[in-house]
């Protein structure tokens, strides 16, 4: 027993400290939301106050950018899997190994180039004289180049490019998990290709999913650095409103203030998230 | 359940090639309705691909593949009332023991009514009706192929196949389920294909039964028929004949024919097409083997023992003739002599069940 002990101590004290590290960052930050901006070379001073929170929450344009963030993280991570899905697919039943390899070799090239390298690519690719409105303004198709920089469409492509490797990495592991007999099973009892796959795979993948969808979509939610070089002052997501009130306004209570409901909405819409897919698993069972 | 139509199956000229694979080659397969064709084969010998091609899960390359003789090799498996039982049961995980065994019929708009009705029958006939709300994870293995061949019957198909259904059962239980299985085909006529490497099981289970190796059919014949006259030397072998040797035909003659084995004279009485002089190898089985002492009056092989050990209700020897080793089982509910190891020994084959193979 005394030995066993030692050992988990030894085992947890590690972690904990980490833990610890880790955590009271992020705690002495959300402190200081409770506060009031301090005197130039401070980060906070004065009483305890919650006018912060109430600047946070009582400002229309505020609240538009949580629910922006919320609601464009959701509709892109949803995207992400509807591209990742078909491409774990592809990845794992390839009948030849060179397709295969050929989409993991491109996912680890893009998993592995820097963001900013990816953000300028896209700036390249998706300007007014970029390859894109180039090649379709020469076949004729348009009469003038689309706006694909600087709103939400190039941001949003640049990010679900962004949390494809992820998504696909992770659901790799979930397809191959997936016995091929049970769809087979479901094609000799009557049901077409369509059906199966809505049927019989799907459900199947449903709590892999899951996890990538939770996961992509805390990766989008802190999207930072495409909506700052690709949206040209006009998208902004939340971390972009931190960054610009930690460093632009120097208003670390107020930046704070503003991690921390974000936080909060983050944890609350996960949360919904699984709830969601504990009610969808049932409705498949029914 | 009712008994179903028997439809009959003929594979004809039957080929497939993956890439530079041959897997299949000129497989010719013609089984009439109502019965059980068993293919038997090592792994990679192309039965599973032929069924898979039966199915519909695998394109044929060249060939047909008849159904009471319209050709159904390029239809989609949806569309081919064809009901398959896998190996590792391939439930629906998502689906209760009740869902799944609904499946064919709700693909084919049965109504809800009618569903519950032919649900509770396939349960009901299958002894699994009080597991009706289970999930397949909550099941033994035998209870989950039971479910599986009640989700593959209850669609009433022209064929059923059965893709190893045994295959990850443990022993006692393969054996009950084999004897379900054996009475519930006779019962309903249903027209079935199984594949399986397992000898026992094709021979207790076939009334057709074709040994494959390297994508041909090797041999197709009843399988007592199989058991006692093996064709070829893969066929013994793989229905287990340890005893395959080199002879020689002494005597061609019009209603039997003389071979030496070793300098022994066996005289069957068949006519073979074999010329006198020629070489052939010859399969005995062990139980054909019969032990004299080396002073019996009859002609036969003399021998040494090497081992000899009680196996439950036989001996089984093993002997040495001139380099030549030989495997012969003598039955201990008969009182026959014991002969100790090292021992000599004469060997007498019997006649009947000694087989001239083909080249």
């Amino acid at each position: 027993m005394e030995r066993q002990s030692n050992r988990l101590a030894v085992l947890l004290t590690p972690a904990l400290i980490l833990a610890i590290v880790i955590v009271s960052a992020y705690g002495y930050f959300a402190y200081s939301s409770l506060f009031a901006k301090g005197p130039m070379g401070s980060g906070f001073a004065g009483t305890i106050t919650f006018e912060n929170y109430t600047r946070v929450l009582a400002s229309a344009s505020n609240r538009s950018v949580l629910f922006t963030t919320l609601y464009a993280s959701v509709v892109m991570s949803v995207l992400t899997i509807a591209i990742a899905v078909p491409m774990a697919m592809v990845i794992v039943r390839a009948k030849r190994q060179w397709v295969a390899n050929l989409i993991m070799l491109a996912i680890a090239v893009t998993f592995l180039s820097g963001g900013v390298t990816r953000a300028y690519s896209w700036l390249i690719l998706l300007g007014n004289k970029g390859l894109f409105n180039l090649a379709l303004t020469e076949l004729g198709m348009i009469e003038r180049p689309l706006k694909l920089l600087y709103n939400w469409l190039g941001v949003g492509i640049a990010i679900v490019h962004y949390l494809l490797p992820f998504a696909v990495f992770t659901l790799v592991g979930a397809v191959r998990n997936l016995n091929p007999s049970v769809e087979e099973a479901a094609r000799s009892l009557g049901a077409s290709r369509s059906v199966t796959f809505w049927r019989v795979t799907m459900p199947m993948l449903l709590p892999g999913l899951m996890v990538t969808l939770t996961l992509i979509f805390s990766i989008a939610l802190a999207s930072f650095l495409f909506p700052m070089l690709l949206g040209g002052g006009k998208v902004r997501m939340i971390a972009n409103q931190i960054y610009d009130r930690m460093f632009v306004d120097y208003d670390i209570p107020y930046a704070a203030a503003t991690s921390v409901v974000f936080l909060v909405s983050a944890f609350v819409a996960i949360w919904l998230m699984t709830l969601l897919s504990k009610q969808v698993k049932r409705l498949n069972e029914r | 359940m009712k008994k179903m139509q028997s439809s009959s199956l003929r594979l004809e000229q039957l080929n497939k090639t993956y890439d530079t694979f041959q897997a299949v080659t000129d497989v010719n397969l013609d089984i009439p309705g109502g019965s059980i064709l068993t293919l038997l084969g090592p792994s990679g010998c192309g039965k599973t691909t032929i069924l898979r091609m039966i199915a519909g899960f695998s394109n044929v390359t060249s060939g047909r593949i008849l159904v009471d003789g319209t050709d159904i090799s390029g239809i989609e498996p949806n569309f081919r009332d064809i009901g398959m039982v896998f190996q590792n049961y391939a439930l629906f995980p998502h689906m209760t023991v009740a869902k799944n065994v609904a499946f064919g019929l709700q693909m084919r708009g049965v109504s809800r009514s009618e569903q519950a009705t032919a649900v509770a029958d396939a349960l009901v006939m299958v002894k699994l009706s009080h597991l009706a709300d289970r999930y397949p994870s909550q099941l033994s293995g035998g209870q989950q192929q039971r479910v599986a061949l009640a989700r593959a019957l209850i669609i009433k198909p022209k064929l059923l196949l059965l893709d190893e259904p045994l295959g990850a059962l443990d022993r006692h239980l393969r054996e009950g389920l084999q004897m379900e299985l054996r009475n519930l085909q006779r019962e309903l006529g249903i027209t079935t294909v199984l594949v399986t490497h397992d000898q026992e099981e094709a021979l207790y289970l076939a009334d057709h039964l074709a040994v494959m190796n390297k994508g041909r059919v090797e041999q197709l014949d009843n399988p007592l028929s199989l058991y006692d006259r093996p064709r070829t030397e893969f066929v013994a072998r793989f229905l287990g004949v340890p005893n395959i040797f080199d002879a020689v035909v002494l005597d061609s003659g019009a209603t039997g024919t003389t071979i030496s084995l070793r300098g022994h004279a066996i005289t069957l009485d068949r006519k073979l097409g074999l010329a006198t002089g020629a070489a052939c190898k010859v399969s005995v089985r062990p139980s054909h083997v019969e032990l004299v002492a080396a002073d019996d009056p009859r002609p036969g092989l003399a021998a040494n023992v090497v081992i000899g050990r009680e196996l439950g209700e036989r001996t089984a020897y093993h002997l040495e003739s001139g380099g030549l080793m030989i495997e012969a089982n003598a039955s201990r509910m008969r009182s026959v002599e014991r002969f100790a190891e090292g021992s000599a020994v004469k060997l007498v084959f019997d006649p009947v069940h000694t087989v001239v193979l083909e080249a």
